[in-house]
């Protein structure tokens, strides 16, 4: 069971899609890096994921995505108009469809693509996308030239036509590729790790604007200072277990939290 | 008109051509070390072959043609789509082992089965599906049409650079994980293009026995993925033209040049040609991957690419 927090979170109508997770494990060479209960992600807007290096944060990401298979146990995507998709069971390249989609917190990105070409990858429909249909490139950019310019002028980008060069290049690329997907649950894993502080400050604007817009968001981050100022509740996980949850301000007046993640100077 | 050689060196590059640029689409493009161009080239020439020779059509040329070649690709094509759906999934080590076993499987049941294929004497009775006067006359229709189909094939790779299938390959050889999680279904990326690559290399295979009247398993041999691996990358894996020049170079040296300028010792010609060619292009290949590995021709320059289709 997850503890409530000092001060507990006002339970709301499902609004937006919510992930369950129950009973997931994950070992790897026998050392159990997630074992996760019972808990549902979604129910907030905006969700912070904090823990200790190591606690399987990104592993549970990983989870959700079906990038990382599970010991046991299930994860299930709950529409907001009710029913349920089995993620656990879902081939990985079906979560975006289903509006699921997730930031890296490694840096990832195709060597030999552009940035254009990353952004059109990420926007072009499957049906262009075949070996006979081999003259439609000119239809996926008109479609999406307007929405793929909106993200990289408010990113700043000053040559698309080139290749993402710096890691902080690829880490916004990595976001704007995740919202070009139009994702109804937003998972970001270190969305902002290595981007200078006014790029922050445009991350964490996309992030709100996309919440009030219906999507949920899940965001594991070390920057502590983002989590407080950016999530409406926060979920603290340490060796695989969510072992707390609440809004910002309880989490970071736990003892527990202060103990084994934050120490007294903290607070 | 060519003179006869001239004709068949031709004809031996224009084919080495075609199957370097199907391999340029399966491991230039989306990474997949396909080992086994040979076993899908030979499934086609044999599938094509035994059509042809045993079975009695109710028609006559060029139908009968027309109907053994499309048999023959089909069948290749399914072949491909059994070899890649083993295949597509294992990393490269996996992907070339399963492709050269592929070929080596083909390789064998040419050989064994005697009463299709006549085994290792070889089965005849192959020949044009038209008649327009001299043997050197029908070799030199046949050339035409062969390089049309094989400028076709360039013509498609080269789209395929400027479509969103291509894209949807490169990401799946550059980062799998990564477009799959963008939604995009990566095995069955791979499974299509390997099909439809082998489908063409069958087609390819089929087209070669028209011209070699003569099938024996000596020609769908190692020295044929061989070929194919070291004119790709001797002219550059990463661009459509690499497969062009690299092939030109390489096996037109061989098979052209050699052949007209003999400066050689006469003698060798007979054996010592051949051996030959397979330690210089085993030597070409080494020092290509060490001095040039991208080739001569370099890696594709996407940023120019997306400069010329949509401007800055």
């Amino acid at each position: 069971m997850v503890a409530e927090a000092v001060a507990p979170v006002e339970a709301q109508a499902p609004t937006r899609p919510r992930i369950r997770i129950e009973g997931a494990a994950k070992s790897f060479s026998g050392r159990t890096v997630v074992d996760v209960d019972d808990i549902v992600l979604g129910n907030r807007p905006i969700e912070g994921l904090i823990g200790p290096n190591g606690a399987g944060k990104t592993t549970l990401m990983r989870m959700i995505m079906h990038s990382t298979s599970l010991d046991r146990g299930k994860i299930a995507l709950l529409p907001p108009g009710g029913g349920e998709v089995v993620l656990s069971a879902l081939p990985a390249h079906r979560m975006a469809g289903h509006g699921v989609v997730k930031s890296n917190q490694v840096i990832m990105d195709f060597p030999k693509l552009t940035i254009w070409d990353s952004l059109l990858l990420a926007v072009a429909e499957a049906r262009y996308e075949q070996p006979a249909r081999l003259f439609s490139e000119r239809a996926v950019f008109k479609h999406h030239e307007d929405e793929i310019r909106h993200h990289l002028d408010y990113f700043g980008f000053t040559d698309p036509t080139s290749f993402a060069m710096s890691a902080g290049e690829k880490k916004l690329l990595d976001i704007i590729r995740c919202l070009l997907l139009r994702p109804t649950f937003l998972l970001l894993d270190e969305p902002t790790a290595g981007l200078p502080e006014d790029l922050t400050e445009k991350v964490m604007a996309v992030i709100r604007e996309l919440a009030a817009g219906g999507t949920s968001v899940t965001v594991v981050e070390h920057d502590l200072k983002l989590i407080w100022n950016l999530c409406d509740e926060v979920l603290f996980m340490a060796e695989g277990k969510v072992i707390l949850r609440g809004d910002p301000k309880s989490i970071r007046e736990n003892r527990t939290v202060v103990e084994k993640y934050l120490g007294e100077g903290h607070v | 008109m060519l003179p006869s050689f001239l004709i068949s060196g031709l004809f031996g590059v224009v084919i080495v051509t075609g199957l370097a640029l199907l391999l340029h689409l399966q491991l230039g493009i989306a990474r997949i070390a396909n080992f086994g161009v040979a076993g899908f080239y030979g499934l086609g020439m044999y599938v094509f072959g035994v059509l042809y020779v045993q079975v009695d059509w109710p028609f006559g040329e060029p139908w009968q043609f027309l109907a053994c070649a499309i048999t023959a690709t089909v069948v290749t094509g399914l072949a491909g789509l059994v070899v890649g759906w083993l295949i597509a999934d294992l990393d490269t080590d996996g992907v070339l082992v399963g492709t050269l076993g592929f070929a080596t499987a083909v390789g064998i049941v040419a050989t064994t089965q005697k009463e299709w294929t006549g085994g290792a004497e070889g089965m005849g009775g192959l020949g044009f599906p038209y008649d327009i006067g001299t043997v050197k006359d029908n070799e030199f229709v046949w050339l035409a049409i062969t390089t049309i189909v094989v400028i076709a094939v360039l013509a498609y790779v080269w789209q395929v650079h400027r479509s969103p299938y291509g894209r949807l390959l490169i990401a799946v050889g550059g980062n799998e994980p990564l477009a799959r999680s963008l939604g995009k279904p990566t095995f069955r990326a791979k499974l299509w293009l390997f099909a439809i690559a082998s489908a063409a290399m069958g087609l390819l295979g089929a087209m070669d026995g028209v011209m070699a009247h003569f099938l024996d398993p000596a020609n769908i041999g190692i020295d044929v993925t061989l070929a194919a691996i070291v004119g790709l990358v001797l002219g550059g894996t990463a661009r459509p033209f690499g497969a062009v020049v690299g092939v030109i170079l390489a096996i037109g040296f061989f098979d052209i040049v050699l052949q007209f300028w003999k400066f050689l010792p006469q003698e060798w010609y007979a054996q010592e040609i051949p051996v030959l060619r397979e330690a210089v292009f085993g030597a070409m290949l080494i020092v290509v991957l060490l001095f040039r590995p991208l080739g001569i021709l370099g890696d594709m320059r996407r940023d120019k690419l997306m400069r010329r289709l949509h401007g800055r």
